[in-house]
């Protein structure tokens, strides 16, 4: 350690720029990856919400309902099939509203309309399930939430293509910008370097230092990155709170597990320490490997 | 045990560094390559580290042939031979401890054993606490020095010298002669050199060359050309 920190107090500025670049390269990264997450979260919390909601007519009796519900259910397109009467929207209505009497006072069960939530099995059956309820005699509205989830399902697949690119662009970038730095600590330490292969150094010996050296800026602009952003979820969370009204929480899906993503559960933010940790200590120690395999190798001639 | 059969080295355009060469240096030997410049000494001495490969011919260092281009085992071979330059390549940034250490941590040898070692080869090149002095600290001798201690230290048994004495004044150079005979006994040291004081009076075996040829092989001999 005492001999890894000295050399990089011999070489500040590269050391700095080094430091500089995968704060930027790790920042911007964890942002796009924190971005997506919340997307696909939103996108879960929009598709797990009934997603196609028929209200009836007055006339419309309890056993009318009751059969499209069947005739849905029988499809085997749909998850499920909530039926709401008019003593259960009235119930709900008045739970809602217990906090102002005037409002109770308006509404009778009379002017609620019984309902059906219907949960699609996939948003692709969604047009089919609507154009089915379009039909249903005694139907009063169909309310039919596949624009929000197209919108938000090719949002989700624009930032996601986007921030491939730009993540794959950064990731070579930095690469190049670490590799010719290194390059420049190599330069510094021919003769060393020389000498040390003169008196039987293998690669790995000589390469050691600075894969040492790249692996600790890796974990410590990672560590750094991570408190920052960290901060500035803790300085923006009542805003985004806010915003979320009524969500409670989201979550992605990722294999078997189920991850909060908000509020930041303690997984999810362990998980994204490690990824993050683990990608910039990769990407500098990657760049460092190449660079040194490009400019340390000498041929016997 | 050094080996050379028949070794030909040629640079760019055909320009022969060394011509159909021949000899064998025994374990614990003390020989001294005179020549020319670009009769082919710091080509024999670039051969036995395995920075070169010949074109034709067998070297054997230590019983290993390195006269293949591919061949492994080059980074173990070069951990027993010392090098010592004539431009002392004694790293600035380090202290005397520093660069004669540098070998020792390649070996992986342990802190006190290491400090045991860097005190025991400055004792016997009389640097005894200089360990701590840099380069700028120091005489051209002293350099030099360094440089042999470095070379002898970690159980090195071959000892390769480049013109060890040529940036030296004639009473520093006798010192440094001092330093090599007194380990010639167990160590295999081989010094080209163009000095011809130090080859006429140490009475050693002396290998001449010239345009990259053997001319001579004498047990005892001195500077001839």
């Amino acid at each position: 350690m005492k001999q890894l920190l000295t050399s990089i107090r011999r070489t500040p500025f590269q050391s700095l720029a080094v430091f500089s670049s995968l704060i930027l390269t790790l920042f911007l990264s964890l942002l796009l990856i924190f971005c997506i997450n919340f997307l696909y979260g939103l996108l879960g919390y929009v598709e797990s919400r009934p997603q196609v909601t028929i209200y009836f007519q007055n006339e419309v009796s309890e056993a009318s309902i009751l059969n499209v519900k069947g005739d849905l259910e029988k499809s085997g397109k749909v998850e499920s099939v909530k039926y709401m009467s008019k003593n259960d929207a009235y119930s709900l209505y008045k739970q809602l509203n217990k906090d102002n009497p005037l409002l109770l006072e308006m509404v009778t069960p009379d002017v609620l309309p019984a309902s059906l939530e219907i949960f699609a099995k996939k948003p692709a059956y969604l047009p089919e399930i609507a154009t089915y309820l379009n039909g249903v005699t005694g139907k009063d509205e169909v309310n039919f939430q596949k624009n929000v989830v197209d919108k938000l399902l090719s949002l989700t697949s624009v930032v996601r293509t986007m921030s491939l690119a730009f993540f794959v662009f950064l990731m070579l970038t930095t690469i190049i910008i670490l590799m010719t730095i290194t390059h420049f600590k190599v330069a510094l330490k021919k003769e060393e370097i020389e000498l040390l292969r003169l008196m039987g150094a293998s690669m790995r010996y000589v390469r050691k230092p600075f894969m040492d050296q790249s692996l600790f800026l890796g974990f410590i602009s990672s560590t750094v990155v991570y408190l920052v952003f960290g901060g500035i979820l803790f300085l923006i969370y009542p805003s985004v709170q806010g915003y979320l009204s009524g969500i409670q929480s989201l979550f992605v899906e990722i294999g078997p597990y189920q991850l909060t993503v908000w509020p930041l559960s303690f997984f999810y933010a362990g998980g994204l320490y490690i990824l993050l940790t683990g990608f910039g200590m990769g990407i500098a120690g990657l760049a460092t490997y190449f660079a040194t395999r490009k400019y340390l190798t000498i041929q016997r001639s | 045990m050094i080996q050379f059969e028949n070794v030909t080295k040629l640079y760019p355009l055909g320009v022969a560094a060394l011509d159909d060469v021949s000899f064998t240096i025994e374990r614990n030997e003390f020989t001294f390559l005179v020549g020319t410049s670009g009769a082919g000494k710091t080509t024999i001495l670039n051969l036995i580290l395995g920075y070169l490969y010949p074109n034709s011919g067998t070297v054997i260092v230590n019983d290993v042939d390195i006269s293949n281009k591919k061949c492994k085992g080059i980074e173990d071979l070069r951990k027993h031979i010392g090098v010592v330059f004539q431009d002392f390549k004694i790293l600035q940034d380090k202290d005397v401890f520093e660069n004669i250490a540098l070998g020792l941590h390649i070996q992986k040898l342990s802190i006190k054993k290491i400090k045991e070692q860097v005190r025991e080869v400055l004792a016997l090149v009389g640097l005894e606490g200089r360990d701590q002095y840099f380069p700028v600290q120091l005489s051209a001798g002293e350099l030099q020095r360094v440089a042999i201690a470095r070379a002898l230290c970690g159980d090195r048994q071959i000892i390769l010298a480049d013109e060890p004495t040529g940036n030296l004044d004639p009473k520093t150079t006798w010192d440094i002669m001092k330093i090599f005979k007194k380990v010639e006994e167990y160590k295999t040291i081989i010094i080209a050199t163009h000095n011809t004081d130090v080859v006429n009076s140490m009475k050693k075996r002396v290998i001449v060359l010239k345009k990259g040829k053997l001319i001579k092989d004498m047990k005892k001999g001195g500077y001839e050309l």
